[in-house]
């Protein structure tokens, strides 16, 4: 079943700015990443989801409701971490808690201090005084501790420090683990790789492509970068019968590309070179993405050629 | 004359700190911290959040007064002196507050009053680097996205064309496409002779960029070192996975003659290793007699350089009672 789903989501701010006919459906269980660059309509996408902005058209659903219509009932489903958080005008850490608390009718707060405990945030500080780092935490906690079935996170990690991000990502991959249905926008490829099963990549308002990791760690080709000690064994080991992608002569470097199950054999052809250096080049979910913006751009540019003429 | 130059107490750093200590109890703050940035360099500093990064930032921009130790930008002393080197000083703080009620021209037009420096060439040249259209660009601050948002605190540093600049997290929150302009942007401007003092969360940003950097902890500069000595270490770190146990254990057996290499982790059929660049053939010569399945590497990073200081535990208290 399709806990999110839009369909044919359309939201039009004029002068081509917005979100177009996307189609984007997450199943129960599952975790979402949501990649595209600044402006391209992240945001846009997630306050939909959570029934906040009225599509112009298309519908969202969330749980098999429309998130416009029913807002105020799916709202209490999601855990919602919003990309720049502003907190309503109370005291303390503890304060804001409580009364999100109250708001959700949560009576045990035995979550909440572990979450607290894990990250260790100190919510008695002051709300307004909070450094970015405390406030994304108490932001977390807020939306963790219901224990709530969806998670939809709005760029979480964004000035985090390389510690918390990590502390926050292992409670994220735990609430995966769970059976939460996750949905997650990121400017970090590392991270939604070792987090997602599958990513959408948004570009100027529209859905460009959506990839299963699982594809993507399990592909069957492999690169891998290779030095030589001198110019000889360079100029050699050109002769082998390798697929070359990169020459770089000037360093004695060579790229190749092997099948997943060839480093055996490689290495066994290695063993009779002076080798100064040698790499895999994993394929990572950035070279996908980059490889799809590529090919596009060099089909609109055939295509206005086309139409030039 | 030339002797005076070659002394370097004689020519002030362009960036100096010296034994900067701002105590705000309980352990809070930053002590006896001494850094300073020349002509030309690009320094980089890296905590986490609350260390002190952003307190050593705001003290050099003159915006608190010590308890002890000085702050100088270009040898005048930022609290008493801000208003000789405000015009010099391009700054990007961590968390961008912009004021209401302007639209993004506004709020431009506004900032090259205050530095009363109005370089259109300059200005228009930034836009176009950083993507800032007009339609965005008409529109008021608040409504703007944290990335536009960012993108326009870079600009409005960057458009009088400072000599020093002090960026506290810029690229935080600016898209993948960005921050590499903004790479690139770093570049050029060390070549034209800038002093720069970044902070940064994004290790591939400090490591592309920085000459020098420096690690604070708890208020306290734990390391500083060359960057590009890091780069060049010469202990390599392998993941080899192998066919089977058996190939795995052969593997291990005679890898013995291997003097520099070290086993770090073991699992069932595949090991984490390192080993000495002067290894390398010999490790490739021994790897080839037994199954492998797939061998990958990992140098040391400087996010593992980063992650030793910070390994320990902190107790911070205070659940929900």
């Amino acid at each position: 079943m399709n806990v999110i789903e839009t369909q044919n989501l359309t939201k039009d701010y004029g002068e081509g700015r917005g979100i177009f006919d996307l189609n984007l459906s997450v199943k129960e269980g599952e975790m979402m990443g949501y990649v595209g660059t600044n402006g391209s309509g992240k945001t846009t996408t997630i306050r939909h989801i959570m029934g906040f902005l009225k599509p112009t058209s298309g519908t969202v659903f969330v749980t098999g409701l429309s998130s416009w219509e029913h807002s105020s009932e799916i709202v209490k489903k999601i855990g919602y971490v919003p990309g720049e958080i502003a907190f309503p005008d109370l005291k303390t850490g503890i304060d804001f808690l409580k009364c999100q608390a109250d708001f959700l009718g949560l009576h045990d707060m035995t979550y909440a201090n572990t979450l607290i405990e894990r990250l260790q945030l100190d919510p008695r500080a002051n709300l307004k005084r909070m450094s970015k780092g405390m406030k994304q935490k108490t932001a977390l906690v807020a939306a963790l501790m219901n224990d709530a079935p969806i998670i939809i996170l709005d760029e979480p990690t964004t000035g985090l420090d390389p510690l918390m991000r990590a502390a926050f990502l292992d409670i994220i991959r735990e609430e995966h683990k769970k059976g939460k249905t996750i949905f997650m926008s990121s400017h970090s490829f590392d991270e939604l790789e070792t987090t997602c099963d599958k990513v959408a990549l948004i570009n100027d308002g529209h859905i460009i492509d959506i990839c299963n990791m699982q594809d993507i760690r399990s592909r069957s080709i492999k690169e891998f970068k290779i030095e030589f000690h001198t110019k000889e064994d360079y100029l050699r080991f050109l002769s082998e019968n390798y697929e070359k992608t990169r020459l770089q002569e000037q360093y004695n470097q060579v790229t190749i590309r092997v099948g997943a199950d060839a480093a055996s054999q490689l290495l066994g052809v290695l063993k009779h070179y002076n080798v100064k250096f040698i790499s895999e080049l994993p394929y990572t979910l950035e070279m996908h993405f980059k490889n799809i913006l590529f090919s596009n751009l060099n089909k609109e540019q055939k295509n206005k050629t086309i139409s030039n003429f | 004359m030339e002797n005076t130059r070659q002394s370097n107490d004689e020519v002030p750093h362009m960036i100096e700190v010296s034994h900067l200590t701002k105590d705000y109890g309980s352990g809070r703050g930053v002590f006896d911290v001494s850094l300073h940035v020349d002509k030309g360099e690009v320094f980089g500093f890296l905590g986490p959040n609350g260390a002190g990064k952003s307190t050593t930032i705001r003290h050099l921009m003159g915006f608190s007064k010590p308890d002890s130790g000085s702050t100088k930008i270009m040898g005048y002393e930022t609290f008493e002196q801000y208003s000789s080197i405000l015009n010099h000083i391009g700054y990007i703080p961590g968390e961008i507050a912009l004021p209401a009620g302007l639209t993004g021209w506004e709020f431009i037009k506004m900032m090259q009053d205050l530095q009363k420096i109005h370089n259109e060439q300059r200005l228009s040249d930034m836009l176009a680097l950083f993507e800032l259209e007009n339609t965005v660009l008409s529109g008021e601050t608040k409504r703007m996205s944290l990335g536009v948002k960012r993108k326009l605190a870079v600009v409005t540093a960057f458009m009088s064309d400072p000599d020093v600049l002090i960026l506290d997290e810029p690229t935080s929150g600016l898209d993948p496409v960005m921050q590499e302009n903004f790479i690139q942007f770093i570049h050029e401007e060390k070549k034209r002779g800038k002093t720069i003092l970044l902070s940064s969360h994004i290790f591939s940003e400090i490591d592309s960029t920085c000459d020098r950097i420096a690690i604070i902890k708890d208020g306290k500069i734990v390391s500083e070192f060359i960057a590009n000595d890091l780069k060049h270490a010469s202990r390599k770190y392998y993941t080899v996975l192998f066919d089977n146990t058996n190939a795995k254990k052969r593997f291990l057996e005679e890898s013995k003659q291997i003097a520099s290499l070290c086993l770090i982790k073991e699992e069932a059929d595949s090991v984490f290793i390192s080993v000495e660049d002067l290894d390398l053939n010999l490790f490739i010569a021994q790897l080839s007699s037994v199954g492998v399945r797939s061998f990958s590497n990992r140098r040391e990073t400087l996010e593992d350089y980063f992650m030793q200081f910070y390994k320990e535990e902190k107790d911070f208290g205070g659940a929900l009672k």
